[in-house]
């Protein structure tokens, strides 16, 4: 088995030290690092395919990308050092809204964005509506997503897309809702772009849009 | 009532062991889980829907206790950990009474803690756990309270207030949480219950709108119920202290609420099963409560009614009632809606899964708890009537795995697409507050295919 094999697997199996350990034998081995993330973001990828079906559970997938971001610390100096450094798929603000303290579901749809190769920024729970733009708009984002697990909390979720239009900014980013009692209804009575149904449709579904975004912007 | 009081739970929320969040989930949370899973030997048989295993159910309770000592509550806002030394946990388990009263006048009901296998039938809390359009709002909660097996009704949530959503933390949510309270007295008194034991009012999800519905005159009162949460897995925040606070003040009964994952970080049906029962733990010691609402859930269906969970539901009860008295109301949790043959074989195969295990009940929430209007009081007519049934009858767990296990068979298939029904005002004449024709005799042959199965009716 090869480094960056053992590196791949122990970052499926969730071992964290071993990952960081094997990622920097890797590099001192003169490996092509953006060959390396590519490796890991498939490896992750199939790990977050095996939890959308049910195959492994929640801690299984944490403890996988918590291997893959102590691998990613390693590796980033030799990925920005050579001329191979992987395009982001897009930038994403995810929180759960103003009064709603419930954050699993977040936090599961931040891991398997983050094993797509998206770069999320978590902003917490209880997030008012004017702090997702303003974030969004510092960090460059091109996606807010927004989660709400109570039906009471769900109201800031269209609070948030209507100071997006306040500002005129609706037509910047791409405004994904996510949480239990959330519907496609609800997604369209709100005027945000998608559903996040679960976590793995909604990486899927982000893939999708920032694709055709940036088909759309001709590149 | 033990000597763990209110303010040192305060006390340790501001002093306990500093931790931070991925610490708490990373090197308490997960291991510990890991480890006493693996400690106690905790399988998931998928042949036993409803497990006959004492010493299995024992070792799940003593997996939970380990956890809960080792790991304790995470307070998010002050990132402290609170944490029960064992002595306090023998002595808050040897001193919760042995009846709690709710209710009043006609109404009041002595609530004593149920056995494995006991006759004596459950306590059985009507509940359809959504929402419902403001208009009907009064019918769909008198045709809750009307159910003559409800000892006590948690009755439909409202979304809107005078025509106006109701976002939570807003004068909407105050002035939403004082309706519903006062729709919800109206309906008892209309239907002739004044005192019965009302859970309210799920409307307010904060602090101050838990605050601004105590009344007794035209509110909840202190012969009543509330909910209070413990966040996913073994969380708590200030907010919901503020709640315990002046529950405890007020005096009403604190129902703690708790949903174990199945599949998120507790893992499998094993762990869930450990991490449901120590959330029991949690109510007992930090919130003081007077009884649990518990409803472990699957994180892809959000219903309890597959087969892995049906499994981790029995165990649950099963382990508390061995080993306590604590209060346990089992929170059905459906895929199919209103109106199919579905909803009822789920909602039994719960009934019965809870009841002869030692627990109460806590239904029906059909349509995975998610859309509106979406729940009638027939779902758990049936199964309140089929937990009494089997309580009556002495049924067995054995007995009770083989006619769980042939309705699973029935639905199980169906779980991923399950049909969605129909909802409340097409299943019920809503003005009559009486179910439709056609729902009472679906009914009535899901009452006849349970009755077929060994289940035996008193009426």
């Amino acid at each position: 088995m090869t480094t960056v094999e053992q590196l791949v697997q122990a970052v499926q199996d969730g071992k964290a030290p071993q990952a960081a350990e094997l990622a920097g034998r890797a590099v001192e081995e003169g490996a092509d690092a953006g060959a390396v993330v590519d490796s890991l973001g498939a490896a992750m990828r199939a790990v977050g395919d095996r939890f959308g079906t049910g195959e492994i559970f929640l801690p299984e997938l944490m403890l996988a990308a918590r291997a893959m971001q102590k691998a990613m610390e390693v590796l980033q100096p030799a990925l920005l050092a050579s001329a191979s450094v992987a395009a982001k798929l897009g930038v994403i603000v995810v929180g759960t809204v103003k009064g709603d303290v419930h954050e699993i579901g977040k936090d599961i749809a931040i891991t398997m964005l983050r094993a797509s190769g998206f770069e999320v920024y978590d902003l917490g729970r209880d997030v008012n509506a004017l702090d997702f733009v303003r974030r969004a708009e510092e960090l460059g984002a091109d996606i807010i997503g927004a989660s709400a697990l109570m039906t009471t909390t769900m109201p800031a979720q269209k609070e948030l897309v209507d100071t997006l239009v306040a500002k005129g900014l609706r037509d910047k980013y791409h405004v994904i809702l996510g949480g239990a009692p959330v519907t496609a209804e609800w997604v369209a009575e709100a005027g945000a772009d998608s559903w996040g149904e679960d976590a793995a449709k909604s990486a899927k579904l982000l893939e999708q849009a920032m694709a055709d975004k940036r088909a759309g912007a001709g590149r | 009532m033990s000597h763990l009081k209110m303010w040192d739970i305060m006390a340790r929320s501001e002093e306990g062991p500093y931790c931070e969040d991925d610490e708490f989930l990373y090197d308490l949370f997960l291991p510990k889980m890991a480890e006493v899973v693996s400690k106690y030997d905790i399988k998931f048989d998928p042949a036993k829907p409803v497990p006959d295993d004492d010493d299995l159910a024992d070792r799940i309770w003593q997996a939970a206790v380990e956890f809960f000592l080792a790991v304790g509550v995470h307070n998010v806002d002050t990132h402290r950990r609170i944490v029960i030394t064992e002595a306090e946990l023998n002595e808050a388990l040897f001193l919760a009474p042995e009846v709690h009263q709710v209710g009043a006048g006609h109404e009041t009901r002595w609530w004593m803690p149920r056995k494995v296998e006991d006759k004596r039938g459950p306590f059985c809390i009507f509940s359809p756990d959504i929402t419902y359009d403001e208009d009907i709002l009064l019918q769909a909660s008198m045709a809750y309270v009307q159910e003559p097996l409800a000892d006590g009704v948690c009755g439909p949530i409202l979304e809107e207030s005078i025509g106006r959503n109701i976002t939570s933390g807003t004068p909407s949510e105050m002035a939403g949480v004082m309706e519903h309270a006062m729709l919800l007295r109206n309906a008892v008194k209309l239907v002739g219950r004044p005192g019965l034991f009302l859970v309210a009012v799920g409307t307010a999800q904060s602090d101050t709108g838990q605050v601004a519905v105590s009344n007794n005159e035209w509110g909840v009162r202190s012969t009543d119920g509330r909910l209070i949460g413990v966040l996913t897995e073994m969380k708590t925040d200030n907010e919901l202290l503020n709640k315990v606070a002046h529950c405890k003040q007020f005096g009403c009964a604190i129902g703690c609420l708790t949903g174990a994952i199945y599949g998120g970080y507790a893992g499998g049906a094993e762990g869930t099963a450990v991490l449901e029962v120590a959330h029991h733990l949690v109510g007992l010691t930090v919130y003081q409560h007077n009884f649990n609402n518990s409803f472990p859930f699957h994180m892809q269906h959000t219903s309890n009614s597959g087969r892995e969970m049906l499994w981790l539901v029995s165990l649950v009860q099963q382990a508390l009632s061995r080993n306590s008295r604590i209060l346990s109301t089992s929170n059905g949790f459906f895929n199919a809606g209103p109106g199919t043959e579905m909803i009822f074989r789920e909602a039994s195969a719960h009934a019965i899964a809870s009841v002869v295990s030692g627990g109460d009940l806590w239904t029906a929430a059909p349509r995975h708890n998610k859309y509106r209007n979406y729940a009638t009081p027939l779902e758990a007519r049936l199964a309140c009537e089929t937990g009494h049934a089997v309580a009556r009858q002495g049924m067995t767990r054995a007995v009770a795995c083989g006619i769980v296990d042939t309705l699973l068979k029935k639905y199980e298939g169906q779980i991923a697409e399950a049909p969605e029904g129909k909802p409340f005002q097409e299943c019920y004449e809503v003005m009559r507050v009486r179910p439709q024709g056609w729902y009472l005799d679906m009914y009535k042959a899901a009452k006849e295919e349970l009755s077929q199965l060994g289940v035996e009716f008193p009426y």
